[in-house]
């Protein structure tokens, strides 16, 4: 992951809709998963992606003063975060371009565009300190 | 569901999710906040154990539908589903990643924190995998 470049902030898609393999047939399903995989290929080839992973369809949520650990619903969810991408272009409208291109939009796939903050107090502190930390 | 001390070797994202909780704090109780975060994250990556952290801005655009046709605004930024940022953690298991998890300054304010292991395979590739293998046994 690039967070060596304090200017570009850049934004992240986050995927989510975890109930896309339901009703395609395997080569159905083989050609989107072919297709995702290219395009994060040819986006990190044009230096646009930096990062991307996808998560497991399972995990936990921790919550509260009481730090209670539940079960998540992310199996064939429409909400659930199936995976990211970390993309460093300059301007929102290059980001929702990007996701445009999502090849899982026509399964029911939605893609969240999300500025990655610069101003944010808590990742300006953070950046600032790992930098003098490398000094 | 995978074995609590299943281990991995990809490590676990901390999806941190929450409303605007901090425009209910003064301004020292925001800077006091900001400083323990800082101080978690720095300490944990000192240990190895965290990558540096993204936050997100509580602003941006949804695009769906065949195409990407509609782009609509949101994520709506009172919601408390909200993800304001994330961590990468590189442990091996996820009671570790969930002890993590739990010892994070935030949660005291009321944000919640999703665990989830990054996969080491894209879990729709695999799906397609077990597909292939049950539909050649129901053409048998």
């Amino acid at each position: 992951m690039n967070t060596q470049n304090q200017n570009q902030t850049g934004y992240m898609l986050l995927f989510r809709g975890t109930d896309l393999r339901k009703g395609l047939s395997s080569e159905e399903l083989q050609k989107v998963t072919d297709n995702w995989m290219a395009w994060f290929k040819r986006l990190t080839e044009q230096g646009k992606a930096v990062a991307g992973n996808p998560l497991e369809r399972e995990g936990k949520i921790v919550s509260g003063k009481d730090r209670v650990v539940s079960d998540g619903p992310f199996a064939e969810s429409k909400e659930a975060i199936g995976g990211y991408f970390l993309l460093d272009v300059a301007t929102i409208d290059e980001a929702i371009a990007i996701a445009k291109e999502c090849p899982g939009l026509p399964y029911g796939i939605r893609v969240e565009v999300r500025p990655v903050a610069g101003e944010c107090p808590i990742a300006a502190d953070l950046r600032a300190e790992a930098q003098f930390a490398q000094v | 569901m995978q074995n609590m001390n299943t281990q991995k070797q990809n490590g676990y994202m901390l999806l941190f999710r929450s409303d605007e909780w901090y425009e209910e704090l003064s301004h020292d109780e925001i800077q006091k906040v900001i400083s323990q975060n800082n101080a978690w994250i720095e300490g944990l990556m000192a240990q190895g154990k965290a990558k540096p952290g993204h936050a997100l801005q509580r602003d941006g655009a949804t695009v769906s539908g065949k195409g990407g046709r509609i782009v609509s605004d949101g994520p709506f930024a009172e919601s408390k589903e909200v993800i304001g940022g994330f961590l990468l953690v590189d442990v091996e298991t996820i009671a570790e990643a969930i002890a993590i998890a739990q010892s994070s300054p935030t949660l005291a304010y009321g944000t919640s924190i999703e665990v989830r292991p990054v996969a080491e395979e894209c879990p729709l590739d695999v799906r397609a995998r077990e597909l292939a293998r049950v539909e050649q046994f129901a053409n048998a």
